[in-house]
């Protein structure tokens, strides 16, 4: 990262997310390749460690759709459509390759139209399993060294276990810097604002680790420094959803009367708060990691025993949000068409609604178009919060 | 004497209502139309003009509806849920759960024996939830849309529809027109399919009795009984369904003037 004044803290952050992908830009400048990817499910640790700087994907809810249009029908989800919409914009000018996870439908089908469309030299699709068994993991393995091997074939330098292994620890590092940033928001009111840290997350996502952990540290040091300085507001929203990589829908909550004090989302909580271990082959920890350690919808979990065993093992860190930041309310925010959270709503909502916290579902095109209708359940929500 | 106003402006029509403290002394409704700025003055000066009242006599006016940023002249905007929950509480205090079927969503509300809601639930962007379903249609029938719900009671033969899109539907009625069935059981079946949306809403929340409806899908009388028949239980229906938010909305205004006051 750029050493001179006012590269750190808040305000960087900001202009990062403001201006998504300018630090990549100045890097290819130098002679980095980016590989642009998609979800918080691909292995940015072996895109590390071959020497290149993974660069993650966004939308943008004020841009209309209309590119994309052209190649992806409506039933992919919006939020799929917007970052392909951004690509063929040219917003991503400078990607050498992209990697895309089956994380979920939408995804993984659009990979020929991803890889036909932008034409660029490395394209790769990690067809990864949707269960969490032994035979799961075996073949998910499998994949992670085809796409190893991929990699390096393109570099035409091998990935050591040296280099994974020192990827694996800045990635868990910067995990860790996160966690560290989540503790800021346990105060009440919170020490750091819910906008605050998903600018801060989502322009993490668009440099290398080791800066992405820098910024994050000079975030807390400023927002440690500065106080107590946000206003009491009656309530404390946890938001949860699949990708939200746009601050908007933050905004309209935090504008309205609360303070977003937690959250299952990407980025944010699910994709920063389970580390890689280090393994003697460096592949099994990754694996591990985003195949069973991430709890995304879009991974089964069989769980033998009842229906409330099965709940707490798909949504039981949910749970334990709500207790540790003292969460008044969870707002569920999926998108139209998005499968594995739209399934997920009814078995989701009856147990947050479980354990003491009323839920909000709302569901959204990822456009500004919306807001207008989003702000007024929101408002309604918020009140009927306070007549509890 | 106190007087404040609540203004609904929904995406259909408008609503004003005058109350002096909390007693309805006048109230207006009139069609939303295309400029809602105009449309909030004309509602409130109609209503206003009912009560022999003018706009400066209003010590606070509050806004709700889709279009409550249009009305200027309020003192301030609150969410249609409040608005309503306040508007049925004061017409059927022992009302625990209400339906709402607007132009442009189906709101389901519980109520707590303070008049608060506790929870609530909106139809998504889709007509086939809401009252604009019946507007289309009345239109594919040629008839007038408050003569729907008596039409539909004489129905003998209730035609079933397969779709819960406004848009296949309005092609299935025109297919059953083709086929000689009667408008009576076309509508009938669609005030079928309409209320089985809305008792979904209502089994979701949970319904507890009593149960109120209100909004303009309460004017049509054959809709309200095909929901009575799907939920089997008699529903609570005001006079005049259409002004409950306007009328929640006014009651907002009275309890910031009694206790700002």
């Amino acid at each position: 990262m750029p050493e001179e004044a006012g590269s750190r803290g808040l305000a960087a952050a900001d202009r990062y997310y403001e201006d998504y992908g300018s630090r990549v830009r100045e890097l290819k400048k130098q002679g980095k390749q980016i590989i642009g990817y998609l979800c918080a499910l691909t292995p940015v640790e072996i895109i590390a460690a071959a020497g290149l700087v993974p660069f993650r994907i966004k939308g943008d809810v004020n841009e209309p759709i209309t590119k994309a249009d052209t190649e992806m029908e409506t039933i992919v989800c919006p939020l799929v459509r917007s970052w392909f919409d951004m690509s063929l914009k040219g917003k991503y000018e400078f990607l050498d390759g992209i990697v895309i996870p089956h994380a979920c439908d939408s995804i993984s089908t659009t990979y020929n139209v991803w890889k036909n469309t932008l034409n660029l030299p490395y394209s790769h699709l990690i067809n990864m399993p949707h269960s969490t068994d032994g035979p799961s993991l075996k073949f998910y393995k499998a994949l992670l060294n085809t796409f190893r091997t991929s990699l390096s074939k393109f570099t035409g330098k091998e990935i050591s276990d040296q280099s994974l292994n020192q990827a694996i620890s800045l990635y868990n590092q910067n995990r860790a810097k996160v966690r560290e940033l989540y503790e800021l928001r346990k105060a009440s009111p919170p020490l750091i604002s819910g906008a605050e840290v998903a600018k801060l997350l989502i322009a993490s996502v668009s440099m290398p680790v080791e800066e992405a952990t820098l910024l994050i540290d000079s975030v807390i040091k400023e927002v440690k420094q500065r106080g107590g300085v946000l206003a009491a507001k009656p309530a404390r929203i946890m938001v949860v959803g699949a990708e939200v990589d746009d601050v908007t829908f933050i905004d309209l909550i935090e504008d309205s009367g609360a303070w977003v004090v937690a959250d299952d989302l990407c980025p944010g909580a699910r994709e920063f708060f389970d580390d890689a271990d280090v393994t003697a082959d460096p592949i099994e920890g990754i694996a591990e990691r985003y195949l069973r350690k991430i709890k995304c919808g879009r991974t089964f979990r069989e769980k033998k025993g009842d229906y409330d065993d099965y709940l707490e093992e798909r949504f039981g860190h949910i749970g334990r949000f709500i207790k540790d930041f003292k969460v008044d309310g969870v707002v569920l925010y999926i998108y139209k068409y998005c499968d594995p959270y739209g399934f997920d709503v009814p078995a989701m909502k009856s147990y947050i609604e479980s354990v003491g916290a009323p839920v909000l579902y709302l569901e959204d095109e990822y456009s500004m178009s919306t807001i207008g209708r989003l702000r007024t359940r929101i408002q309604a929500f918020l009140e009927v919060l306070g007549s509890k | 004497m106190v007087y404040v106003a609540g203004i609904d402006i929904g995406s259909a029509f408008s609503k004003a209502v005058i109350m002096a403290e909390n007693e309805i002394i006048a109230y207006e409704v009139m069609p939303s139309g295309g400029n809602y700025k105009l449309t909030a003055e004309q509602v409130i000066e109609e209503a206003l003009t009912k009560a022999g009242l003018s706009l400066k006599d209003i010590a606070y006016t509050v806004a709700t509806g889709y279009g409550a940023a249009s009305a200027s002249f309020s003192s301030e905007t609150a969410s249609d849920i409040s608005c309503l929950a306040r508007g049925v509480y004061y017409l059927f205090p022992a009302a625990r759960t209400a339906i709402d079927i607007g132009g442009q969503f189906t709101r389901v509300l519980k109520l707590n024996n303070r008049g608060r809601a506790t929870a609530f639930l909106l139809s998504e962007k889709c007509a086939a939830g809401s009252g604009r379903f019946l507007q289309v249609i009345a239109r594919v029938l040629q008839i007038d849309l408050e003569d729907i719900g008596e039409l539909s009671l004489k129905s003998k033969n209730r035609v079933s529809f397969n779709t819960g899109c406004a848009v296949f539907a309005e092609s299935e009625a025109v297919s059953r027109i083709a086929e000689g069935a009667a408008k009576e059981d076309i509508l009938a079946g669609l005030h079928r399919t309409l209320a089985a949306k809305i008792q979904t809403m209502v089994a979701r929340l949970g319904i507890e009795p009593d149960c109120a409806v209100v909004g303009g899908g309460a004017k049509d009388i054959g809709l309200v009984k095909s929901i009575e028949e799907g939920l089997g239980c008699r529903l609570l229906l005001p006079e005049e369904p259409r002004i409950v938010a306007a009328l929640g909305a006014a009651l907002v205004a009275w309890e910031k003037v009694s206790k700002g006051g």
